[in-house]
């Protein structure tokens, strides 16, 4: 006949083993194996204490049945927090340091001269320009004849040329296509031609022998000065901003007539430095060439000047590029030091 | 051009503050591009055109302004202390070739002391940049910056037998000039001889012989009108540019030619010298001026704005210009021999918008008309290629089309390079003939400065001779050393490489559907055997693909591997890719099968590909490798593929039993034709997969 004493003893040691066993459970795993073991419905110390407690005498049953709650209660704490501690550690295994840096796929870089090229073409493409291209290996005529440079004249000492033959040259400006596009088909042509052009000039922070232009020509019925006065305002606000200042002035190309020159207020000192760098004090930064195309080009490429009228006008797309983004040298772009392209993908 | 404004307040009474003048000379088309003071007096920098040399003096200058301003331009006192002799009786002049001389004038003035000029002229000289040489000299240099008109002075004792003869030199002829350079003389040069010799190189530069020394007692000044093309060959010919020769090649003032020389005679006269009675002008067949009719509705119709007639007389007249009306609305405008500029309507037009102003032209828009829009697939095409290229991390370069020719032969190329006639340089002496120089180029700039991983690309022309024919031809060229992108904490860099280089090609040609393509082993010259590979479309070759050889990397200083290709755009874009066809979604499940062999390892994956793809299976939409291994676990002299076969019926879902056999029968093939080992026991692994 089991007594209350040895049910007592038993109690007592269950406990012991199990803050002893308690200590050594490191998972989750064990902690559900030591909870089996005391607790199983069917073999766990806890029932079978339930076996012996039924062999008590009835009046010891209450107090023995107490101890057994205690002892359950006292169980049931332990693997709790125990179980809650796992928990925590889980969490704190699971969390990542969320500040480590992001992964992505490198985007390589457009060039910052045709990113922006894009740029400008965008502008003229909204306004309905389509865009043309020409050789750059050019003939005498294309680059200077048709062009209304007469032989042996001055003027072309001011396109320092780079010959290949006496007659193949690579090309000054982007002008020889509008007489190649004149030449194919009727007005109204309504383009822009952007490309590379060469001259013979030792590279310096503002001269480079390749640099890109971007030519435009409207030719039509009616067509003013006023219109290109318009169209080059339109385009200067969209590029630089709504309030750049602008200036028109005379200026001498043998292809228009009359010519004009313009000028945008200068970007770096706003005209406040006299000894700035980049507009030399003047407050002016010469940005254009344009004009209306000249009668004699006309006749080169058999238009009739009295039926049609047009514009034409050019601009260095590396040396706007150079103002707009504060490029102190102009080499910079042809240096393909990545550190420098890179950049400009964030533009 | 330099420009004393001291000097031309002695043509036009300058009045406004400084600020607004230089306005005003920019808005009048002469632009200031600096000034500076200097003695007192501002020294402007005035860029001149290359159509008027008109401004290439004083005078020019100030009628500019005087009709800018609207101020009346002053005229000037040139009386002379005469002598009782007629210039022919000291001097005979004979122009022999009047079409490279129109008019020469000549003046003689006797018993002049050669000294230093005086200070009010040495001011003159100084503020025009030059260095005050002595009283004679000295005045052809302040007429020539006065009127923009040169003129000579020789030693009339130095010229022989009292004759100047305009004559074309002989052959053999030579001449020293003033800077003791001795010229040999072509009969294209026109010269200005005397009796026995040539004494100077006409409108260029006059002899040492006959130049002006202290022992000079009595002069003879020239002031002619040479032939403009003339000047300008002579001048390009001997190597000679002077301030002359630069106004003479741009076409002086013909009607100018005997003022000068009063102008240089009074002002030597006033030095205490006498001059001869008057000019000595040989002017032999005067040309008419040149008259141009100006409509007035026509610079309304050029300029957008109406300018009211009063205004475009007063202009033209204050500029120089006659004017008369002839019908209404029109006038007949009479050009002075100054404007060599002025020859159309629309030149007269320019005149009257610059001092309109073009800031008070209006701004406006063309009117809407449609123009037929060009075709821009190359455009196009060019930019989906780029898109494609920065998607694979490949950045953008662009590099002078120049080079180097031992660059260039570094590379063996069919074409022989264009070279430049008139190179800036040695080292830019002729024209690109593969953009891979410029690559490699670029990678060795940037590895020198610390880059690691490198993936560049360009998309431009190379050039080279076909025959006779200069070809300028697009071309893309890339080039992968390293790792592509950037390293990253986790450790997982992407080599680049052969794979990396192939898979971007590939994604271009198929991305442009230029299929089917192919990549066959080829020798080139540029790479390392058994690493390269010639680019196909159609059977036809279109690039380059490889590992650069060690040479090549040397040329450069590179040490380490790059892989590059060259593909020619403008051949691929001559051909015709694969019209695009969309295909409707299937509607029926595919079914997979994998299948894992062994295969000898000289058998490619091409062969593979290529047998299966004979077959023609009906239903097999697509395979690919999905693994290839090669371990421990087999014999060295195999490998392990994997592929993954898809098939799909159109009208229905395929059975189990009906892929099974289509599987059998590429297995069956694999097997005859390269001997194939299934692994996995040699089961078919079944996994259908339905999607």
């Amino acid at each position: 006949m089991p007594d209350m004493k040895a049910f007592k003893n038993k109690v007592a040691k269950y406990k012991r083993d199990f803050d002893k066993s308690i200590l050594l459970v490191k998972e989750e795993k064990s902690l559900q194996e030591l909870r089996n073991l005391y607790l199983s419905r069917k073999k766990g110390h806890l029932t079978l204490l339930f076996k012996d407690l039924m062999a008590l005498k009835p009046e010891e049953k209450p107090a023995a049945g107490e101890l057994i709650n205690d002892l359950k209660d006292h169980i049931l704490e332990n693997l709790r927090s125990l179980k809650e501690t796992f928990q925590v550690e889980k969490e704190i295994v699971k969390k990542t340091d969320f500040t480590l840096p992001g992964k992505a796929r490198y985007w390589g870089a457009p060039h910052p001269v045709h990113l922006f090229q894009e740029e400008i073409e965008k502008i003229f493409v909204s306004m309905g320009y389509s865009i043309e291209e020409g050789p750059e290996i050019e003939t005498d005529y294309y680059n200077f004849g048709a062009l209304n440079f007469p032989p042996h004249h001055p003027a072309r000492d001011d396109w320092d040329t780079l010959y290949l033959t006496d007659d193949l040259l690579l090309r000054t400006h982007t002008s020889p296509v509008q007489i190649r596009v004149m030449e194919k088909r009727k007005p109204p042509i309504k383009i822009v031609i952007p490309g590379k052009v060469f001259r013979k000039e030792t590279p310096d922070p503002t001269h480079l022998p390749m640099f890109y232009q971007l030519e435009g020509l409207v030719v039509d019925k009616g067509i003013t000065l006023a219109h290109l006065k318009g169209t080059l305002e339109f385009f200067l606000k969209k590029l630089f901003s709504e309030d750049v200042k602008m200036r028109f002035r005379p200026a001498f190309f043998p292809f228009t007539e009359p010519s004009a020159e313009v000028d945008i207020g200068c970007t770096v000192c706003e005209a406040k430095d006299e000894e700035c760098r980049v507009c030399g004090g003047s407050g002016w930064i010469e940005i254009l060439g344009s004009g209306m195309v000249d009668p004699q080009v006309f006749k080169n490429v058999n238009i009739d000047p009295e039926e049609y009228s047009g514009f034409a006008f050019g601009l260095g797309i590396d040396r706007t590029a150079m103002f707009a983004y504060q490029i102190s040298d102009l080499r910079y772009f042809y240096e393909n030091d990545l550190r420098f392209l890179r950049q400009f993908l964030l533009k | 051009m330099k420009i004393s404004l001291e000097w031309i307040k002695e043509y036009v009474a300058v009045k406004l503050p400084f600020s607004s003048l230089i306005d005003k000379l920019d808005m009048i088309g002469l632009v200031v591009e600096e000034w500076q003071e200097k003695d007192g007096d501002i020294i402007l920098d005035i860029e001149t055109h290359a159509n008027r040399p008109d401004t290439l003096g004083h005078l020019g200058v100030a009628r500019e302004l005087a009709a800018g301003l609207n101020r009346p331009l002053k005229e000037k006192d040139w009386s002379l202390v005469e002598l009782d002799q007629e210039t022919s009786d000291l001097i005979d002049i004979q122009i022999l070739d009047r079409d490279l001389c129109r008019r020469y004038s000549g003046i003689v003035i006797r018993d002049i002391q050669v000294k230093p000029s005086p200070q009010w002229l040495r001011k003159k000289i100084e503020a025009m940049d030059l260095n005050p040489v002595n009283n004679v000299v000295d005045v052809t240099n302040y007429v020539l910056f006065s009127t923009a008109h040169p003129i000579h002075a020789f030693d009339l004792a130095k010229i022989s037998g009292q004759k100047i003869i305009i004559r074309r030199a002989n052959k053999g002829e030579s001449l020293r000039t003033l800077e003791g350079k001795v010229v040999n003389l072509s009969p294209e040069m026109l010269i200005i001889g005397d009796a026995a010799k040539p004494v100077a190189l006409a409108g260029v530069m006059g002899g040492e012989d006959s130049a002006v020394s202290d022992a000079t007692r009595d002069v003879f000044i020239e002031s002619a009108w040479f032939d403009p093309i003339s000047v300008r060959k002579t001048s390009k010919e001997t190597g000679i540019k002077t301030d002359a020769s630069y106004r003479f090649e741009r076409g002086a003032d013909i009607a100018m030619c005997p003022q000068a020389a009063l102008m240089a005679a009074s002002l030597l006269t006033r030095l205490g010298g006498k001059a001869t009675k008057e000019v000595f002008d040989v002017y032999p067949k005067p040309p008419q001026k040149k008259r141009i009719i100006l409509r007035h509705h026509r610079i309304a119709e050029l300029l957008g704005v109406e300018v009211n007639e009063d205004f475009v007389q007063d202009i033209l007249s204050d500029l120089g210009f006659q004017i008369e009306s002839s019908q209404t609305g029109s006038w007949q405008v009479t050009v002075p021999f100054f404007r060599v500029d002025i020859e159309r309507e629309a030149d007269l037009i320019e005149e009257i918008a610059r001092f309109y102003g073009y800031d008070k032209i209006p701004s406006d828009f063309p009117p809407l008309s449609i123009p037929e829009p060009p075709r821009e697939e190359k455009r196009e095409m060019i930019n989906k290629i780029r898109q494609l290229l920065f998607h694979q991390s490949f950045d953008e370069v662009i590099n002078f089309s120049f080079s180097d020719p031992e660059r260039e032969a570094v590379f063996v190329k069919q074409h022989p390079e264009i070279a430049i006639k008139n190179p800036i340089s040695q080292k830019a002496s002729c024209l690109r003939t593969t953009l891979l120089g410029g690559l490699l180029e670029n990678i060795a700039w940037n590895k020198n400065r610390g880059a690691e991983g490198l993936n560049i690309f360009e998309i431009g022309n190379i050039y080279f001779w076909n025959e006779s024919t200069a070809v300028e031809e697009l071309s893309l060229g890339l080039a992968t050393t390293g790792f592509v992108g950037q390293r990253y904490w986790e450790g997982k860099d992407e080599e680049t490489g052969y794979f990396y280089l192939k898979g971007t090609c590939e994604s271009i040609l198929t991305h442009l559907r230029y299929e089917p393509f192919s990549f066959q082993e080829a020798k080139h010259d540029y790479f390392e055997e058994g690493f390269s590979l010639a680019i196909a479309y159609k059977g036809e070759k279109v690039g380059i693909l490889g590992l650069l050889k060690s040479h090549i990397l040397d040329f450069f200083s590179l040490k380490d591997a790059v892989w590059v290709a060259e593909l020619s755009l403008a051949s691929l874009f001559s051909k015709q890719p694969k019209p695009f066809q969309y295909k409707p979604v299937a509607k029926f499940p595919s079914v997979s099968r994998d299948v894992s062999f062994l295969v000898k390892r000289n058998v490619s994956y091409q062969a593979v590909k290529e047998a299966i793809d004979k077959l023609s299976l009906p239903y097999l939409e697509r395979f690919d490798l999905y693994d290839r291994y090669s371990g421990p676990a087999i014999s060295r002299d195999r490998i392990s593929l994997s592929l993954r076969f898809i098939y799909r019926h159109p009208k229905k879902t395929l059975l189990a039993k009906e892929v099974d056999n289509l599987q059998l029968r590429i297995i069956k093939h694999l097997k005859s034709r390269f001997n194939i080992q299934l692994r996995e026991g040699g089961q078919i692994d079944k996994r259908a997969r339905k999607n």
